[in-house]
């Protein structure tokens, strides 16, 4: 039997703790979004020196030849790992995507690569994502956190109309 | 001054091999919360933009009240010192236009880079689809670096944090914070009923 999602106020305030004491640790919060450019990076240079060049990629390399040898990659594997065994001890697991019923599943695909090259490259100009720059930045009073915040949501508010299909199953129970 | 203990790694408290084998824990459980609150899940988290269940805003604006409550129980205790917290800078325009591409990525896709990852150990073949995709991204970034460099570091203002701009001290932040965050919440419950969409 399939168990329900937390309340989400007190999965807040657990996850507000976990952000406290991570900060509290390591002095650092979570991230993700760098973990990618990093292991993107690294095969680059890995298939290619002449990649050591590109001022982007370079600066991952100045102190190190290993740019995986990074605090948010490893916690990265964990949250891997966390939602793996959180979905299987809540019967959660299951390989299928996640849509509105009746969506096209190839469509979906493409939506889901698609928004996923488009969030890595805004990730790089943001400096870190969802995590790295909105939970971390907003939990020590950045200013730049809530202008990336408020112009995620207004964006997304914005674009949703043109993927309510791909969300919401207009035809179904709900309506 | 005395030398404080927190936190604990900037401080020399915690050898680096510590600190990473802390970071896979931590991930673990972040991981593990992100699936047991529904953020594993793309539709779950396009529902916000659809007022039909505000779970992801409610999260994250309660986490922040959390984790903010916590610094400055420990700042007005004496316990930490907050500027010894990794604080991101700010950019403004390219945050602006990073933010505004990242918002359309995320109703596109309906994942963000760590709920993809806790996506994927789901089985969520979607979120593996977003990862590839993450790698391309990527990688157009790299190439079209040049191009981009000198709007990526336009608007610099530092570390800037919202007692910089407003005025006042840490706790001026922390009331700003909370106030934003409740507010936003309220907002956005209000807007659910008008819309007569939500489902709770």
């Amino acid at each position: 039997m399939k168990k329900n999602y937390w309340n989400p106020y007190f999965g807040g305030v657990i996850l507000g703790t976990m952000l406290f004491l991570t900060f509290l640790i390591a002095s650092q919060g979570f991230g993700a979004s760098g973990t990618f450019s990093r292991l993107t990076a690294q095969f680059l240079v890995d298939s290619d020196k002449s990649w050591l060049n590109n001022g982007y990629v370079g600066h991952y390399f100045k102190h190190s030849n290993n740019a995986l040898l990074n605090w948010t990659v490893l916690e990265t594997i964990g949250i891997f790992f966390g939602g793996f065994v959180s979905a299987l001890l809540a019967g959660r697991f299951s390989i299928k995507p996640d849509k509105a019923e009746g969506y096209s599943t190839l469509k979906r695909f493409f939506w889901a690569l698609v928004g996923g090259a488009i969030v890595a490259f805004s990730t790089r100009l943001t400096r870190g994502c969802t995590s790295g720059q909105g939970l971390d930045g907003m939990a020590t009073f950045s200013v730049g956190a809530w202008i990336f915040m408020f112009s995620v949501f207004a964006a997304g508010l914005i674009m949703s109309p043109f993927f309510r299909r791909q969300w919401v199953d207009d035809a179904g129970k709900d309506k | 001054m005395e030398t404080l203990l927190l936190p604990l790694y900037k401080n020399g408290f915690l050898t680096p091999e510590a600190n990473f084998f802390f970071a896979i824990v931590m991930g673990f459980v972040f991981g593990f919360v992100l699936e047991r609150t529904g953020f594993t899940r793309s539709q779950h988290i396009a529902d916000s933009f659809y007022f039909r269940n505000l779970a992801v805003p409610k999260i994250m604006g309660v986490t922040t009240i959390t984790a903010t409550t916590w610094f400055i129980l420990f700042a007005y205790m004496g316990w930490i010192d907050l500027d010894a917290l990794y604080t991101p800078a700010t950019f403004i325009w390219p945050y602006l236009a990073g933010g505004l591409l990242f918002g359309l990525g995320m109703v596109m896709s309906g994942y963000c880079p760590g709920t993809a990852v806790a996506g994927l150990g789901t089985g969520k073949s979607d979120a593996l689809v977003f990862l590839i995709g993450i790698f391309g991204g990527m990688y157009i970034y790299f190439v079209l670096y040049d191009k981009i460099e000198a709007f990526a570091s336009s608007g610099s203002l530092g570390v800037y944090k919202l007692q910089d701009l407003f005025g006042g001290n840490q706790y001026t932040s922390y009331i700003l914070t909370v106030a934003l965050e409740v507010g936003i919440i309220l907002f956005l419950m209000t807007l659910q009923k008008l819309t007569n969409k939500g489902e709770k």
